[in-house]
């Protein structure tokens, strides 16, 4: 296949604007997959992805299509996640191609991370195809998004194509703009071989599967390769295509997307981002890697049960093989154990991580409230990055404490603007911008991390009906009045439930999360105590009561089975706890310190 | 108590290790039976039991569904199989017309006799107040009822008119003196910590039950129960439940008032004149075999839990259809009935003989949970007596705490 033939591309789309139909309906009009194979949205294969609707991990898929021109091309699509948390395998994906699709939904228009991403995209210099879906909508309004398209993008009315990946209608127009108007890679096929690796999965019976796209010479089958970056050579067992599945051929050439097999055992010997070229002094220079994730949210993961410790590591690291973009060390807890300090993308990424470990290793954990990260001047002139509040310092050795600052750019229907404000006045924030776009606003607010990630984005959606959308990107740190607010159980700081929070709203804060507490953790044998505190200073109180009169009245032949399975129930319940002191204390219970106690 | 103590009661304890009987006690033949007859004049607030109301209709076909089920449990080549106590349940049979109600003795009659050897069989039947006329007492006592349990509730009017029930103080007196003519034991039940009842007002209730000369008494504080309107109506706001102190202070003084008065209390919600416990009862509560039939009925039979289905219509349409009426089928191991023994057993406030333990239910109870029991008799949950382990006061008021621990291995 000569490279003027090959077209690489993604699609960028905001979740639920029709991506993954729009890439089955490509598989089957491509004949890539025929309809009686054609499982719903082919490529979201992973069962948490099709649980929730979204794609999370990059995927690869080769295509045949012969064009009106009587020519043969091969097209790869390169999936993309949809969610801001996933900005950085977005930037893996932008990297692989040349063009990318701008899929926006014919009703709801443009969202503010469709932006974010063709942003991305132009700024990788991709070609862009602005597609507007759903236009078999009855009640589409594809004339007003297709200016705002204009508007946001600056291209032509007439460059935006418009489909409905539902029906089909508008495809081959489609596939015909993605040979004629994206343009081919440029590759010396005669130089050293080298390849980006864009992602990899392991295979039980064929070991590491690594995604490659061939920016320069070619690899053949059975050739001797090196990972540059890792620095190990292998021989190449297999190469082929995924069409989806795994089809082998001779060898990968310059601009083509497809996969190595070489008989790596571990993921750990294979990083995304790293270059394969061949091995001695010939070899390719590197390709600039991907830029590294920013963690933003960290939480403390533990073990239900003590013993699984090591249970939960081995996940952990099994995770991490296949989503770099996440991170966990060790650490101690007084009140919950030995367990681990992980950093993620945002919220969701960390809800997803959770599940994936609950259903794919089948193990019960207790999560801690999630925390920024936050820097700390200290009077020594040393700088110290927090990850979780119990790190912080005494007040007198801090000379400036600094939490990280998001600008958030929110596109919402010009009615609800005053909501917005309002909205982030509360989470003190500091507006950076507003401007009209086609009946839309977009406003921009500098506001803390903190505040955004714990509930922003429900109330968003909550105040605007829906219609509003946000995207956030790391700007820096700032100084700011912050306190650590600790709680006491009868007497004991739990460190894991400290919180950081702003010191004028502080004293607040200790006294709705001891109240909270005092409704989640249940009556004991002695009366309990929940405090909080500021440096030492006790700000709130609650009394859990002590547990008097718990006996069943009735208990007869029919009672019987009924209690029998109530109590076996509690006990396990009861597994699902964490025992401070003698106190049993709730998973819930370490989400409660997230309440800010607004309606 | 330090550990040395402790230790001396872990090996004089396991000393008691029996080797454990040859056959465990469910294994052994039923002698009781229950009979859930699910009819009701009307259903009362808080109640949510297998019943349906006002369905006078549908008596004569759950007649012929009980006869079925007899016949599909018991079959019809058997003798007639000897027990020693029979309970019929409700719902309340006395709404049974006195015709029916002979009907129904005679269906049991067809599969059950006295066990000869037993001396003093237990008849026992659930009786409203208000339907115990002196034609029903003498009929009921005619066919052999040995005992009537009465649905007393309370003797005071706002008490009654809260839980809706339609008598008043005077009809259960009246009902009380024609059981106590025709010599049949009496047994009241009563319920307490409804809505804002005071201390003094339970007292005058638990007086007034006292001067009805039962032999047998039955406390229930008053419970909220999914589907109820009572449950409704607490989570309106409209119906307070009792703060805990309260219910305790109730629960202390009906302990002291009816032990001061001569009474046996001995299960947690069950107190008696001695030597007349019920004698059904105490069978779900010693882990042997029983029998039950009619709609949501449970039984436990060659160790094995069954509950029917409890809706009244469908039980009957199953039967008509001969398909089983059974919703429910639990056959744990003896490991887990020996804890059931156990947690069951503990109901009984003289508690459980372990050395009884281990010939009953041929388990080493060491190995289930000794380690669990010995914490629970150093916090003083529990109190020894011998080899005989049983609940202190303070034990017994939080005593459903307690037993999700004995339910499984830590």
């Amino acid at each position: 296949m000569s490279q003027d033939k090959i077209r690489n591309f993604c699609i960028i789309a905001h979740i639920d604007h029709g991506k993954s139909t729009l890439a089955d309906r490509l598989l089957e009009h491509t004949g890539t997959v025929s309809t009686r194979e054609m499982k719903n949205q082919l490529l979201d294969d992973l069962e948490l992805e099709r649980e929730r609707g979204i794609t999370i991990k990059a995927k690869a898929v080769t295509m045949d299509y012969k064009h009106r021109d009587g020519q043969q091309y091969e097209l790869n699509l390169i999936d993309t996640p949809g969610h801001v948390d996933f900005h950085y395998e977005v930037s893996r994906s932008l990297a692989c191609c040349e063009g990318a699709l701008l899929v926006v939904d014919a009703f709801q228009g443009i969202e503010a991370q469709t932006m974010a991403n063709t942003y991305a995209a132009l700024d990788q210099n991709l070609q862009i195809i602005p597609v507007i879906n759903k236009i078999d909508l009855q009640h589409h309004r594809a004339d007003e998004v297709a200016e705002e398209i204009v508007q946001v993008l600056g291209v032509e009315p007439e460059s935006i194509l418009r489909c409905s990946a539902k029906t089909g209608l508008g495809i081959p127009e489609l596939l015909d703009a993605i040979i004629t108007r994206l343009p081919p890679p440029k590759g010396d096929l005669s130089g050293p071989p080298q390849a980006m690796v864009f992602d990899s999965h392991y295979d039980d019976y064929r070991g590491v599967i690594t995604y490659v796209r061939m920016t320069q010479g070619e690899i053949n089958k059975g050739q001797k390769i090196r990972f540059l970056r890792v620095g190990q050579n292998h021989d190449v067992l297999e190469l082929g295509h995924f069409r989806p599945q795994r089809v082998s051929t001779n060898k990968l050439s310059a601009g083509q997307v497809g996969y190595l097999i070489c008989n790596i055992k571990s993921l750990t010997e294979v990083d995304t981002g790293d270059t394969v070229s061949i091995p001695g002094d010939h070899a390719a220079p590197p390709l600039p890697g991907y830029k590294k994730p920013k963690r933003m949210v960290y939480c403390g993961l533990y073990p239900s049960d003590g013993q699984e410790f090591s249970e939960l590591r081995d996940s952990l690291i099994k995770l991490q093989i296949n989503d770099p973009s996440f991170e966990f060390e060790p650490e101690s807890s007084d009140a919950l154990g030995f367990g681990f300090r992980c950093g993620f993308l945002g919220l969701l990424h960390m809800e997803i991580i959770q599940q994936r470990l609950e259903q794919e290793a089948n193990l019960d954990l207790v999560q801690t409230a999630p925390n920024v990260t936050y820097e700390i001047l200290l009077r020594s002139g040393e700088v110290i990055e927090i990850h979780k509040p119990q790190d912080v310092p005494d007040q007198g050795e801090i000379a400036e404490f600094r939490q990280p600052i998001v600008r958030c750019n929110f596109l919402v229907p010009e009615e609800y603007v005053g909501t917005i404000m309002k909205l982030c006045q509360e989470r003190r924030g500091v507006q950076a911008g507003q401007e009209y776009l086609g009946g839309r606003m977009l406003v921009t607010y500098d506001l803390p991390l903190a505040e955004v990630i714990y509930d922003l984005h429900d109330k968003l959606k909550s105040s605007t009906r829906g219609y509003g959308t946000m995207d956030y990107e790391l700007i820096g740190y700032q100084p700011a009045s912050l306190a650590r607010v600790d709680i006491l159980v009868n007497g004991n700081r739990v460190d894991a439930l400290s919180i950081i929070c702003n010191r004028d709203d502080a004293e607040r804060r200790g006294r709705v999360v001891a109240k909270k507490l005092k409704d989640e953790i249940s009556r004991h044998m002695f009366e309990i105590a929940v405090q909080a505190a500021i440096g030492g200073k006790i700000v709130a109180r609650e009394t859990v009561k002590a547990l008097r009169k718990n006996v069943t009245a009735k208990c007869y032949g029919g009672d019987i089975s009924r209690k029998k399975k109530l109590w076996a129930k509690q006990r396990e319940g009861k597994k699902r706890m964490k025992s401070v002191g003698n106190v049993d204390i709730p998973q819930k219970a370490f989400m409660a310190v997230l309440d800010t106690g607004d309606k | 108590m330090d550990s040395r103590t402790s230790n001396k009661v872990k090996c004089e304890l396991s000393q008691v290790l029996g080797p454990g009987g040859t056959r465990p006690v469910w294994k052994h033949d039923s002698k009781s039976v229950y009979v859930h007859i699910p009819f009701c004049a009307q259903r009362c607030g808080y109640c949510n039991f297998a019943l349906i109301a006002d369905r006078a209709d549908l008596v004569e076909s759950f007649l012929e569904a009980l006869a079925r089920e007899l016949q599909w449990r018991l079959g019809t080549e058997h003798p007639p199989r000897s027990i020693e106590t029979l309970f019929l349940g409700g719902g309340t049979p006395t709404f049974l017309s006195l015709a029916q109600a002979e009907r129904l003795v005679t269906l049991l009659r067809k599969y059950f006799v006295w066990d000869a050897q037993a001396p003093n069989h237990e008849w026992s039947v659930e009786a409203n107040p208000n339907d115990l006329t002196s034609e029903a007492v003498a009929h009921w006592s005619e066919l052999g009822v040995t005992r009537f349990s009465l649905g007393v509730q309370s003797f005071r009017a706002a008490k009654l008119q809260l839980l809706e029930r339609t008598h008043r103080a005077l009809d259960i007196q009246r009902a009380c003196d024609l059981v106590r003519q025709h010599g049949r034991q009496l047994s009241l039940d009563l319920i307490f910590a409804v809505g804002d009842e005071t201390l003094a007002e339970w007292e005058s209730d638990l007086r007034a039950a006292i001067d009805c000369c039962p032999q047998h008494l039955s406390t229930y504080q008053l419970t909220y129960e999914k589907g109820t309107q009572f449950w409704n109506r607490l989570q309106r706001g409209l119906l307070n439940e009792a703060d805990q102190d309260h219910a305790l202070r109730l629960y202390q003084r009906t302990r002291e008032m009816l032990l001061a008065d001569g009474f046996e209390h001995y299960e947690v919600s069950n107190f008696c004149r001695p030597g007349f416990r019920s004698r059904h009862n105490c069978v779900y509560w010693s882990g042997r075999p029983y029998w039950a039939f009619g709609p949501g009925a449970a039984g436990y039979i060659d160790g094995c839990r069954y509950v029917n289905h409890s809706s009244t219509t469908t039980y009957i349409k199953r039967m008509a259809l001969g398909e089983s009426p059974v919703v429910e089928l639990d056959n744990d191991g003896d490991e887990m009935r020996a804890r059931e023994y156990f947690v069951f057993g503990m109901r009984m406030l003289e508690g459980v003989d372990l050395q009884v333990f281990a010939d009953e239910t041929g388990q080493n109870w060491e190995c289930l949970f000794g380690d669990q029991l010995r914490h629970d008799l150093e916090i003083g949950y529990f109190c020894r007596n011998n080899h005989r382990i049983q609940l202190t006061p303070t034990g017994l008021y939080i005593s459903d705490t307690l037993w999700p621990n004995y339910l499984s291995s830590s």
